[in-house]
């Protein structure tokens, strides 16, 4: 059983009809006793980061996760702000912290020459194939304004090119994150969830 | 490289899908939760759907409908329709929409559209810009007997941080005789965000026109894919061959 941690912040509708053409079981859930008993964990998300981790603390769940996630080694997915919130810092809106699983910051798309949000289909490079293998293409959807930036490269597992190379995806460990949207790829993206959750 | 997006819209009226001429005379077009079906399976880059009734009779988006819509795709969707508060947007979202569109609440309460943004992130709000020529210059359409430039009106949400804009052609909308190229650049001159042109296409050559003579990375339309037999594929073939990214 997937859990997909349900804390406010819209999308987790997406992920779960992506994990149900899958035939993979979730339950979408802020109910610790039903993540301790999951073999995975989604961090999905959309909205500001602040919000994030005002609603994960207030829940609790930002403790409970960083328990299950670090200490108790528990599979995990981050996707879009899921991805983000697992850095250490934000600026979003302004300098606040995360939840710090992954050593890096998180800041704003800063480039004058192109329209932010990156928002669209792009194609990733990817440097770690662990869940890109036999990808039927590389192209994924996008929508953000920040991107993660880590402070070791080693964690980066694909980059995406807008103006600059940006971090698209990133791999420590148990923990597995992608800046853009498997849920809304299509056939790729469909083709990462299902190399997650069948080989992680 | 970041791709062309081509983008199915899809109006309805409440009961079923619709296609204006000139935002007047909805014509009955089919079902929408068909109209998805199809749309996924062709792999379409993203769709937008918006009950464009639901401000001027008083009404809320069905939410039920729009579930079913959502259900069907495994790509973008953009919904729009009667959308007042947070609580709306955030029923939109849970059911798995990806972004919301709002036009009448832009023109009234600026500070909804800032609330929404500092709620939902910039990339989760996009604003209609409904332009018509008036003289010289394009004034936003509305049944609020508000006067405002175009300019204007996007200098304004820009500085409420919206995510991205859906600039349709009141003109050309359902014509099928072209883009309006002049209200797109007015629009892409003074715009940071995304901006996607709507209103007028109803041949392929539209379509490179309109990325030859713009540059903006986004089309909407209906017209094209409900009265001729021309798919969003032949529109991406056709502007792949002028050079433009797609996603084949």
């Amino acid at each position: 059983m997937v859990a997909i941690i349900d804390y406010g912040m819209g999308n987790v509708a997406s992920v779960q009809k992506a994990l149900n053409f899958l035939k993979i079981d979730s339950c979408i859930t802020a109910d610790f006793d039903k993540i301790e008993s999951a073999t995975h964990i989604v961090l999905p998300g959309v909205g500001s980061f602040l919000q994030g981790m005002k609603n994960l603390k207030e829940s609790g769940l930002a403790d409970f996760l960083t328990e299950q996630v670090i200490d108790k080694k528990k599979k995990f997915l981050g996707v879009c702000l899921g991805m983000q919130l697992v850095a250490e810092t934000s600026e979003e809106p302004y300098q606040n912290s995360g939840l710090g699983w992954v050593k890096g910051k998180v800041v704003k798309i800063e480039d004058t020459e192109i329209s932010i949000p990156h928002m669209g289909w792009n194609n990733i490079t990817v440097c770690n194939d662990t869940f890109y293998k036999d990808l039927p293409s590389k192209d994924f959807y996008f929508i953000h304004s920040y991107h993660f930036v880590p402070t070791l490269p080693a964690v980066i597992a694909a980059t995406v090119n807008y103006g600059k190379d940006y971090v698209a995806s990133i791999q420590q460990d148990n923990i597995f994150a992608t800046q853009f949207h498997p849920e809304k790829s299509q056939l790729a993206g469909l083709n990462v969830l299902k190399s997650f959750f069948n080989n992680a | 490289m970041l791709k062309t997006r081509i983008i199915p819209i899809l109006t309805f009226n409440g009961f079923g899908l619709v296609k204006t001429k000139k935002f007047t005379n909805p014509r009955m077009v089919g079902n929408p939760v068909q109209a998805a079906k199809v749309y996924n399976s062709r792999g379409v880059d993203e769709l937008v759907f918006v009950d464009i009734f639901a401000s001027k009779q008083n009404r809320k988006i069905n939410l039920k409908l729009v579930g079913e819509v959502v259900k069907e795709c495994y790509m973008p969707v953009a919904i729009g329709g009667g959308i007042e508060t947070i609580k709306d947007i955030n029923d939109l979202l849970k059911i798995g929409a990806d972004k919301v569109v709002i036009k009448t609440q832009a023109l009234t309460n600026t500070n909804f559209i800032k609330e929404a943004v500092s709620f939902f992130g910039s990339q989760c709000i996009t604003i209609a810009v409904d332009g018509f020529k008036s003289g010289e210059s394009y004034k936003i359409k509305n049944d609020l007997g508000i006067d405002i430039d175009v300019e204007r009106f996007v200098n304004t949400m820009e500085e409420c941080q919206v995510g991205e804009f859906i600039v349709n052609s009141v003109d050309n909308d359902g014509m099928m005789g072209g883009f309006d190229i002049d209200l797109i650049n007015k629009v892409k001159a003074i715009s940071k965000v995304p901006v996607i042109a709507a209103g007028g296409g109803g041949e392929l050559k539209h379509y490179s026109d309109l990325f030859l003579q713009t540059s903006i990375g986004a089309v909407a339309s209906a017209s094209i894919f409900h009265f001729t037999q021309f798919t969003p594929h032949d529109i991406k073939v056709e502007i792949g061959s002028k050079g433009f990214p797609v996603r084949l």
